[in-house]
Order: structure tokens, then C-alpha cells, then sequence
């Protein structure tokens, strides 16, 4: 258990990682959920792979002109610009040609980190990028400048979506609206992007370039599937952040695997888990929801028996006509007595008056469709099964019109009397 | 404010476009104090358009629109706005409680959260509508009808004395429908104008006091009698002239 648990946490590395780690996943996961619900997540991709030659350009520049090895700064810098270059060459592309936002996104952002990997090889002599470091990042390894860098930024951007929450959530549930009542739109999505490419800058020393995007977008949406307010999608897609970069650690310590891989993959598959046993947005209750539903069919099919059987009908008796493979009928019951459509007389059922009209419909469709089925020469034998069939088909007008059709008849083929119609 | 005109919306060579298409072209209205008015016409003739360049949402390519006599790309928070069903994300993290306090954002300072004033003022919105008992659900676990009068409400509670609702009675019951017609009633009694885009014709006579005819162009601006002419609806929906024959005739008698 020591060795397992604690036996990590002692460690320098293993410390500055989770810190550095936890900070970035906060912020990202924040972030995230306004990416998510804007559907910007390709910009997150987008803005992580420009920042390569942001970064080259960044050092590049200031070895040249102040004679600084990886000036942390200039590079931050150099990758902030790179991305508000993208995100304007994107904008602008898919504004003045017909190529729509998806296909500028990939077209520039290919392009920009293929700048940046050539200039890194070209000038391989000169400045010392680890593309490889960089394309799977080093959480292992987190400088303290790196440590400071993502404190900053979080801090800053943190206080920004806290101050500006209303307007952003505004902004992102209905820009007209927003723009109606006075709130600078433009200004917020310019705002909200900066915040972004900073959050992805930060975050690709730790996770590298292929992995951010994930950093920002899962949390947020494994909180997505159990929140019903941004407020709380925010905190927990902050929190899932947290727990995937503590659960990812222990793998990637455990496992002795890549660490930006391991905190992803925990990441991953913690929404999975959610995806499955969310309350209310996850399959499982999706499943439960749909078997809960008392089918239909079982429930015409109880209400005819009745009316048939006229009077208090024994459930023995029900039994016997009720098509019940999935054993839905004592649910059914219970449900319909709830509906108002049976009550219970002693050990047996009744209608209510509720019930008998809806009974009364549902023989009037029956006794139409054998008609009709007689009227198109369907073979006796069939008549009953294939109108049993039938007779839930009542929407949009149907037997109305096979009411009109047959002309009104009193009596089905067989000479029993057809009820009325009543809605 | 500034005038005192008796328009509150003067809408003067009005043209806008997207990618050099005219969606509305040349349409000049003006809208007195206390009306309920109708925006009809058919799918794609440019009501929606025609709804967000008086919200000053979007910018006409030429000609004016007057708010209260300024213009309406500087009359912020003058102008409430329910939008269109299909343009609402309803799978969106946010409560029916949270949507009515969206029309109070305007009057709450940036850095201050909201003040029980506003909690007071989203739930008498919430109440008008009859919406108060589904505060704290999610906008997309409720009915059509209900959906529609969580957006009136944020309107309402924006206090302005523009609405403009976009298309309220698509997709809702007959009885949510006079339910929602109530509550414009109300509020036009209150001395709010209302602009309402309606989609059904045999309805349009009866609930509005004007109606805007427009499909890119203004076809007529009056009271219902003087818009539902024959010639003018077979010019705007055309080929489909049988079924208003029977509009103009019911409204005749
Ligand atoms: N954002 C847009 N970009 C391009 N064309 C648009 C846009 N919005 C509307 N249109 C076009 O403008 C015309 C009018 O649209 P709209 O105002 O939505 O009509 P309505 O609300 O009457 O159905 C339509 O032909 C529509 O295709
Ligand atoms: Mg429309």
C-alpha cells in the first residue's frame, strides 16, 4: 500500500507533476466546458499544433537578437502569437472564399505546424526543440518556470470566466439576445479565444500537442452528462480534470508508462464509466427508462380483454389473451390503475369509465380493421390475427378513414356491433 | 424618448443580405405604441430577418431602423426577444430559473452576482407565464408549449416595452397557444408593443391588430382585413391559393 500510494508522493518529479498537472486541468477543464458547448473543440487542436512554430519562432528571435538559450517567455509569447495568427487566418479564409470553417481550420493549422516542424529541423543547429518532447509532452518533467507559467495563466484566466460568467454564458446560449441587451459579442469570443490558446500553451509542456485537445474537451464532457447548470458543469469538469491527472499519475507511475498518455487515458476512460452510469444522461438509465415503459400494445391489449370479458375480470383470465412475452403485465396493471383506466375489484379488474372509452376505441379500431381486411380479401383465418395486429395503428386519423372508406358500417364481419367513435 | 413620434419602431428602406441574396429588400414599416402585430408570409421570405435587423442584430446593407426614434444598433436592452425554437440549443446546461434571470442581466452590474430584486423579478416572469413550479428544471425536459413561455418570461422580465417573438405558436398545442396569446394580450395591455411572427394565416385575422406581409419584399401593412386579400396572398404563396380562398372568405363574414 505505501509503496503503491505513498512512495510516489515523495518524490520531487512526481510532485511537481501533480501540481503542475492538477493546475492546468482546473483551468482547462473550466475552459472546456464553454469549448464543448460552443462546439470549438477543433480550434483547441487547431491552436496546440500552431503553437510548435510559435515556439520556434519565439527562441529563434530571442537568440538572435538577446543571445538567449529557450527564453520561456519569448517562447510563451511566440505561441500566443502563432495562434492568434491561425485563428485569424482561419476566420479570414472561410470568410472571403467559400470554404466553410471546418476545412480552413484543417488546412491552417496542418500548414502552421508544418511550418514549425521544418523550421525546428532546419535549424536544428542552432535551437534545441525536442519535437518529440513536444508532440507527447513531459509531465515528468515540468520545469518550475513551466510551474509558474500555468500558475500564472490559470490565475489570470480563472479570474476572467469567474468575473465575466454571466456574459459568457449569455454569449454562448443566445449571441442575439446577448447582443440585444449590450454585451461587446465579439469582444467575448476574441476573449474567450485568447483564453483558450493560453490554457493550450500552458497545458501542451505537460500533455504534448496530440493530447491537449483531450485535456479540455473530456472533462468537460463527462461533466456535461451529469450537469443540468454551467456553473456546476464548470466545477466538476474541474474536478474530473484533478482526478484524471492524480489517477493518470499512479498509471503512468505503476504502469512505467508515457505520462501525458497515462493521464488521458484515465481521462478517457473515467467518461466512459460516466457515459454508461450517469443518472440521467448515461445509457444505463437511458436503458431502465426505455424497460420501465409499459408498452402499448400490452396495455390495449388488457383494456379489450376487459371490455370483452365484460365485468370484473379475474388476471387469469387476462392472462390467457394478453400477448405478454417480456413480462410487462403486472407492471402494466400497476400502471394503469395509476392512469385511472382499471380499478380493482377484489382479486379482480374492472374499467373505469375512462378505461371503457379507451376500450371501446380500441374494439371500434379492431372491428373497422377486420372489416377493411374483409373488404381487401385477406383470408378469413387471418382476419382476427392480422386486425389484432392492426388495431394499434389509431394515429392520424386512421380509422376515421377506414370508418369513411367501408361507409360507416354498424357490424364487423363476423356481425358484432361496432362502437362508436369518441376521442 | 428622444421623439414624440407615435411610432416605436420605424423601419425605413430596409435591405439586407447574405452572400449578395436580398433577404429582405426595400421594406419600409413603421409600428405605433401598443400593437400587436403579425409578421406573415412564407417559409424563407425573411421574417426572421426581418426580426434581427429591428433587434439590431444584424446590419442592413442599406437604410434605418429607428427604436424609439435612435438607432436600433445603439438601442441595447429596448428590445426583449424570443427566439425561434429551432435556434435555441436545448440540450444547453441551464435552468428554466436561470433563462428567466437571463432577461435580468442587463440591469446587474459585471461584478456584482444577482441581487434578490432579481431572483424577485425572474420568478413574477416565471409566474405570469405560469411556469414558477419548473424553476429547476433543465429547458429541454419540458414540452413545447412550456419551453415557449420560459423564453416569454425572460422576456418579460426584461422589462422592455419592445417584445419580438419569433414564431411562439410553432409546434405548440391549441390550448398552450391561447395560453400564450393570453399573456400577449396581457402584456399589450401593460403598454408593450408586441412584433410577432405567425406562421398560421386562418389564426392571423383574429389574434393581431396589424399584420406585415413581407417575402423579401413588403407586401402589405395593415389591419388583417387589408392584408388578407386574394390577389396580394396568391402573389406572395403562390399555388397554394385554394386554401387561403377559404381564409379571406371566413375573415369576410
Ligand atoms: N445566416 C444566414 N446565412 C445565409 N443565408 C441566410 C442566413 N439566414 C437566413 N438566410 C436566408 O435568408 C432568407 C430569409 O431567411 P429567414 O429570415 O430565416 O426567413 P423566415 O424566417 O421567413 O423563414 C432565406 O432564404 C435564408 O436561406
Ligand atoms: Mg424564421
Amino acid at each position: 500500500m505505501y509503496e503503491l500510494f505513498i512512495a510516489p508522493l515523495t518524490e520531487v518529479y512526481f510532485q511537481k507533476a501533480l501540481i503542475g498537472g492538477s493546475i492546468v486541468a482546473v483551468v482547462a477543464g473550466v475552459v472546456g466546458c464553454l469549448v464543448v458547448l460552443r462546439r470549438m473543440a477543433f480550434l483547441g487542436d487547431a491552436l496546440a499544433h500552431a503553437m510548435i512554430a510559435g515556439v520556434a519562432g519565439g527562441y529563434l528571435v530571442m537568440k538572435m537578437i538577446f543571445g538567449l538559450e529557450a527564453h520561456a517567455p519569448g517562447m510563451l509569447l511566440g505561441s500566443l502569437l502563432a495562434a492568434i495568427v491561425t485563428v485569424a487566418l482561419i476566420s479570414f479564409v472561410a470568410r472571403i472564399s467559400r470554404i466553410k470553417e471546418d476545412t480552413a481550420i484543417g488546412i491552417m493549422y496542418t500548414g502552421i505546424f508544418a511550418l514549425g516542424v521544418v523550421a525546428v529541423s532546419i535549424f536544428r543547429h542552432y535551437i534545441h526543440i525536442d519535437l518529440m518532447h513536444f508532440i507527447m509532452g513531459d509531465i515528468l518533467g515540468v520545469a518550475d518556470i513551466d510551474l509558474w507559467v500555468s500558475a500564472f495563466v490559470a490565475a489570470g484566466v480563472l479570474t476572467i470566466l469567474i468575473f465575466f460568467f454571466r456574459h459568457f454564458q449569455l454569449a454562448t446560449f443566445d449571441p442575439i439576445m446577448a447582443a440585444s441587451i449590450g454585451l461587446p459579442v465579439l469582444m467575448l469570443d476574441y476573449l474567450l479565444t485568447t483564453c483558450v490558446s493560453l490554457v493550450v500553451v500552458s497545458a501542451v509542456s505537460m500533455v504534448g500537442v496530440i493530447l491537449v485537445v483531450g485535456l479540455l474537451i473530456t472533462p468537460a464532457a463527462t461533466a456535461y452528462l451529469l450537469s443540468d447548470r454551467l456553473d456546476k458543469m464548470m466545477g466538476l469538469a474541474a474536478l474530473f480534470g484533478v482526478t484524471s491527472v492524480v489517477g493518470g499519475l499512479y498509471l503512468c507511475v505503476w504502469l512505467d508508462s508515457a505520462g501525458g498518455g497515462a493521464i488521458m487515458l484515465f481521462c478517457t476512460l473515467q467518461f466512459l464509466v460516466v457515459l454508461a452510469v450517469a443518472p440521467k444522461y448515461g445509457l444505463l438509465a437511458r436503458w431502465l427508462r426505455l424497460r420501465r415503459l409499459v408498452p402499448q400494445q400490452v396495455v390495449e391489449d388488457v383494456l379489450t380483454t376487459v371490455l370483452r370479458h365484460s365485468g370484473p375480470t379475474p388476471v387469469a383470465v387476462i392472462k390467457t389473451y394478453v400477448h405478454d412475452d417480456r413480462g410487462d403485465l403486472a407492471r402494466a396493471l400497476r400502471q394503469m390503475i395509476q392512469d385511472g383506466l382499471l380499478r380493482q375489484a377484489g382479486e379482480d379488474y374492472e374499467l373505469t369509465e375512462k378505461g371503457d372509452v379507451e376500450a371501446n376505441n380500441m374494439l371500434r379500431a379492431h372491428r373497422l380493421w377486420e372489416k377493411y381486411l374483409h373488404a381487401i380479401g385477406t383470408p378469413h383465418e387471418e382476419v382476427h390475427a392480422t386486425a389484432h395486429h392492426l388495431e394499434h395503428i389509431r394515429k392520424g386519423g386512421a380509422v376515421d378513414y377506414l370508418d369513411e372508406k367501408l361507409g360507416k358500417p354498424d357490424t364487423d364481419p363476423h356481425g358484432k356491433v361496432i362502437p362508436g367513435g369518441s376521442s | 424618448m428622444t421623439t414624440e413620434s407615435p411610432y416605436v419602431i420605424e423601419v425605413e428602406h430596409l435591405t439586407v443580405s447574405y452572400h449578395a441574396r436580398a433577404a429582405l429588400l426595400d421594406v419600409s414599416v413603421r409600428i405605433e405604441r401598443d400593437q400587436l402585430v403579425g409578421v406573415i408570409g412564407p417559409n424563407g421570405a425573411g421574417k426572421s430577418t426581418f426580426i434581427k435587423a429591428i433587434l439590431g442584430f444584424i446590419k442592413p446593407d442599406i437604410g434605418t431602423v429607428l427604436i424609439n426614434g435612435g438607432d436600433a444598433q445603439k438601442a441595447t436592452g429596448q428590445v426583449a426577444y424570443v427566439p425561434q425554437r429551432g435556434a435555441v440549443d436545448w440540450d444547453f446546461p441551464i435552468t428554466v430559473q436561470e433563462v428567466a434571470m437571463m432577461g435580468r442581466y442587463q440591469q446587474i452590474p459585471w461584478y456584482t452576482s444577482p441581487r434578490p430584486t432579481d431572483y424577485q423579478a425572474a420568478r413574477e416572469a416565471l409566474e405570469m407565464v405560469r411556469m414558477e413550479k419548473f424553476g429547476e428544471r433543465q429547458i429541454g425536459e419540458l414540452s413545447g408549449g412550456q419551453q415557449q413561455r420560459v423564453f416569454l418570461a425572460r422576456a418579460l422580465a426584461q422589462g422592455s416595452d419592445i417584445l419580438l417573438l419569433d414564431e411562439p405558436f410553432a409546434g405548440v398545442d391549441a390550448a398552450t397557444e391561447r395560453a400564450i396569446l393570453d399573456v400577449l394580450e396581457r402584456a399589450k395591455e401593460a403598454g408593450k408593443t408586441l412584433v410577432v411572427v405567425h406562421h398560421d394565416l386562418a389564426t392571423a385575422a383574429e389574434y393581431f391588430d396589424k399584420l406585415i406581409l413581407i417575402k423579401q419584399r413588403l407586401y402589405g401593412y395593415g389591419t388583417p382585413q387589408a392584408v388578407l386579400q386574394e390577389d396580394l396572398l396568391a402573389k406572395v404563396y403562390e399555388g397554394r391559393l385554394r386554401i387561403f380562398r377559404d381564409v379571406v372568405r371566413e375573415d369576410a363574414s
